[in-house]
């Protein structure tokens, strides 16, 4: 059986494995297990950044109708990830620190670093900069959802906080509290910090 | 006629031991024997087997077992005579019977069944007899009778002279329980218990009972009989056995010893006169006699067996020795047919059916082998013990060389199959010895030596859930691995039944295995619990495992970069 690469519908090409029946299966021999995981991680990866997804829960191999559907199952081999595993994957992500459990303290749900907390970080400061913003206070809705479409639209508050804490750091940010909740002052590079 | 009055007919088609009481012995029997009735031959009894027993004498006639046959109680013979036979005629025992004691007769009329002691409330089983029935078995009190006053007042009118002897009468009487009717008080009529000496009521003596013993046994002396028709006639009180086919000496003699035995009597008066048969420590002494004969019964009954497993090794040692000279003389008539009358064998060797036969009778017993059992006690020391037995148990796996050549009965456990559960092989190994049966230690001690004697090379390995399997060489473990992938990459996916039925092995046995291909990387599996939906496009069904060739190994991203 010639195992072939799919286009989904939503334009994502899947890797061949994923059109192999023991792919769903959490094997048991620890070497095949690792490098499926690695698959598995690899595609969760992938998709998210190609859909801009942030979240992936345990529940979302259960049920039909939600954004993971055509990776989460095939149906073209008639076969679906299995929740155990499905937790099993995301446990190595979170060890792997390509995700993070959110909210925390429990192991259903992760946020997916498709980008990790510091590339995030430079990639606000390059918007926020590059839309003129700089020394202005900005609300985290500003942010994340701009009038204009931005590589920021749609990021979880949890991870623009990391991304905004990483940037006071290096003295760039500043978290004002405002009338309306919080906000964000940006400041100008004064070369490297 | 005396026959018809003093004989009880039985169902003659049922055999004599089944008839007897529970404490009743049979002593003798005689076939071909005639009855006379008084003088007369009795013309429906002239043929039939005659049984005596310590308490009565049974005829079953040999024609009409049902119907014709009876028994009558040696309690009712008052004397017995003998006649010798003269040319023609044959030997004769003459029985002369009195009829005083009908009273136990009709007492046992009711007493032939399960009752209740009054007393200690031990129900009594039947089939006693009739002597034994009238006491407690447990208590010994004797069982009180309703109903039996009339009986007992009858006696004085059947009693006929005072020729009789004074034994039957006199000392079973006196042991007969009575309730005789209540007694009504002269004074004031209440009916009292018939044990009441005075009026419960008002103390006015009462009346002696109408059934008193004391009464009953004077009756014969002062009145001196009310004789029936027949009853002074002799003749209709014998009745005569005629032994046509002799025996008569023996069974005499047999008939002398268990009238004088008094069987019948004995009993009632054993229990009465052994003090200890009463109160609590009398019950509790019965019953611990009771268990002891139990006991001994028990153990006879185990002696017996363990004889028989002492000759059954002899048994088996003379069925070999038969069995290698019906070889050997089978070879001698295959190698030189002509010569056979000259061989020492030439009766066995000139007859195989016999032989065929022989064999066959064997086989049905068990005890057909190609050679005894190896035990302990033929060999010098342990190590040539292990040996010898690492070569009987490789002949029962692969079979023998000379096995195989005769095609039927050769072959082995392992001919057909390579691999084979260790439990499977002790249980075959053991049924194929028979005897001297060897335990799963010396089994064990064994296996390690299987692979210097068999061809192809049998080696024990053990499964990952502590199975323990004998293989040969295509079910090592890398031998069934490589087979697995050859297969799995030849046909493409395979569920544990189907590579189970290509392997001709039991499917938890090959899910086993698999599982150790596993391990080793080889395979991978599909589990049927992330089929989506059950369909028929699908090989895989809810609950199997198919397994793939592995292919993770190798892999490389070919998706979305």
């Amino acid at each position: 059986m010639a195992l072939s690469t799919h286009t989904t519908t939503t334009g994502f090409l899947l890797p061949s494995i994923h059109s192999a029946p023991p792919f769903f299966t959490q094997q048991p021999h620890p070497a095949s297990l690792s490098i499926a995981t690695e698959q598995w991680i690899q595609i969760i990866l992938k998709y998210a950044r190609h859909r801009r997804l942030f979240t992936v829960r345990v529940e979302d191999s259960e049920a039909l109708g939600n954004d993971w559907d055509e990776i989460l199952r095939n149906e073209r081999i008639n076969r679906k990830l299995i929740p155990s595993y499905l937790s099993y994957i995301l446990a190595q992500m979170v060890s792997q620190n390509l995700a993070v459990y959110e909210p925390p303290k429990q192991d259903r749900s992760i946020l997916i670093y498709w980008r990790l907390p510091e590339e995030w970080a430079e990639v606000l400061y390059e918007w926020v900069s590059s839309s003129g913003n700089l020394n202005t206070i900005m609300t985290f809705y500003e942010i994340t959802d701009p009038p204009v479409e931005s590589p920021l639209s749609g990021l979880p508050i949890p991870l623009l906080r990391q991304a905004i804490t990483l940037l006071s750091k290096s003295n760039r940010a500043q978290i004002i509290a405002i009338s309306e909740g919080e906000g964000v002052r940006f400041f100008p590079t004064t070369g490297k910090a | 006629m005396a026959l018809q009055k003093f004989s009880k007919s039985v169902d003659g088609t049922i055999p004599v031991q089944a008839l007897l009481y529970n404490d009743e012995e049979l002593i003798a029997s005689q076939d071909g024997v005639g009855i006379y009735d008084g003088l007369q031959k009795s013309p429906q009894h002239q043929s039939g087997t005659v049984h005596v027993t310590s308490q009565r004498l049974f005829y079953i006639d040999a024609l009409k077992k049902a119907s014709r046959s009876f028994y009558l109680e040696l309690s009712r013979v008052s004397q017995t005579d003998y006649y010798a036979g003269l040319f023609t005629s044959s030997p004769k025992v003459t029985l002369h019977l009195s009829s005083d004691n009908f009273v136990a007769e009709e007492s046992t009329q009711t007493g032939f069944e399960s009752w209740e002691c009054e007393v200690c409330a031990y129900r009594n089983p039947p089939g006693l007899s009739p002597s034994a029935a009238r006491i407690c078995g447990l208590c010994g009190v004797p069982r009180s009778l309703p109903g039996k006053i009339s009986s007992s007042v009858e006696i004085p009118q059947s009693n006929p002279t005072s020729s009789l002897p004074p034994s039957a009468s006199t000392s079973v009487l006196p042991e007969h329980p009575r309730e005789p009717s209540l007694i009504a008080c002269p004074a004031c009529t209440f009916l009292n218990h018939p044990s009441m000496r005075t009026c419960e009521i008002c103390a006015t003596p009462l009346p002696k009972a109408e059934g008193d013993p004391h009464i009953a046994k004077s009756a014969p002396a002062t009145r001196p009989g009310t004789p029936g028709s027949d009853n002074n006639d002799p003749d209709s009180k014998t009745i005569k056995l005629s032994f046509r086919r002799g025996g008569d000496k023996a069974f005499y003699a047999a008939l002398k010893r268990s009238l004088k035995g008094r069987a019948w009597e004995v009993a009632p008066l054993n229990v009465a006169n052994d003090g200890v048969r009463s109160g609590i420590s009398g019950i509790m002494q019965a019953v611990e006699t009771n268990a002891q004969n139990r006991d001994t019964n028990m153990s006879n009954a185990l002696e017996d067996l363990e004889a028989l497993m002492a000759k059954a090794k002899d048994m088996v040692r003379l069925a070999a020795e038969l069995n290698e000279r019906l070889t050997a003389s089978s070879t001698t008539t295959a190698n030189n047919p002509y010569s056979s009358s000259l061989s020492l064998l030439s009766s066995t060797s000139t007859e195989p059916e016999e032989a065929t036969f022989i064999r066959s009778s064997l086989s049905q017993l068990g005890l057909q082998m190609e050679n005894t059992p190896v035990t302990l006690d033929m060999m010098k020391d342990e190590r040539e013990w292990m040996e010898q037995l690492a070569r009987e148990l490789a002949n029962v796996l692969q079979g023998s060389a000379k096995a195989n050549l005769s095609s039927s009965t050769g072959g082995g456990m392992m001919k057909e199959r390579g691999i084979i559960a260790l439990d499977e092989v002790w249980g075959g190994w053991n049924r194929a010895r028979g005897v001297a049966l060897i335990p799963p230690s010396t089994f064990l001690q064994v296996v390690p030596l299987l692979p210097a004697f068999t061809n192809p090379t049998i080696t024990s390995r053990s499964l990952n859930s502590g199975l323990a399997v004998l293989h040969t060489p295509p079910y090592s473990r890398a031998a069934f691995a490589a087979r697995v992938c050859g297969l799995l990459a030849l046909a493409g996916p395979k569920s544990t039944t189907e590579i189970a039925q290509e392997e001709g092995m039991t499917i938890s046995l090959t899910a086993e295995m698999l599982n150790i291909v596993e391990e080793d990387g080889d395979v991978c599996r599909d589990d049927g619990r992330c089929v989506i939906q059950e369909n028929s496009q699908d090989v895989l069904v809810l609950g199997e495992v198919n397994w793939w060739a592995n292919l993770f190994l190798g892999y490389s991203w070919d998706g979305q970069q």
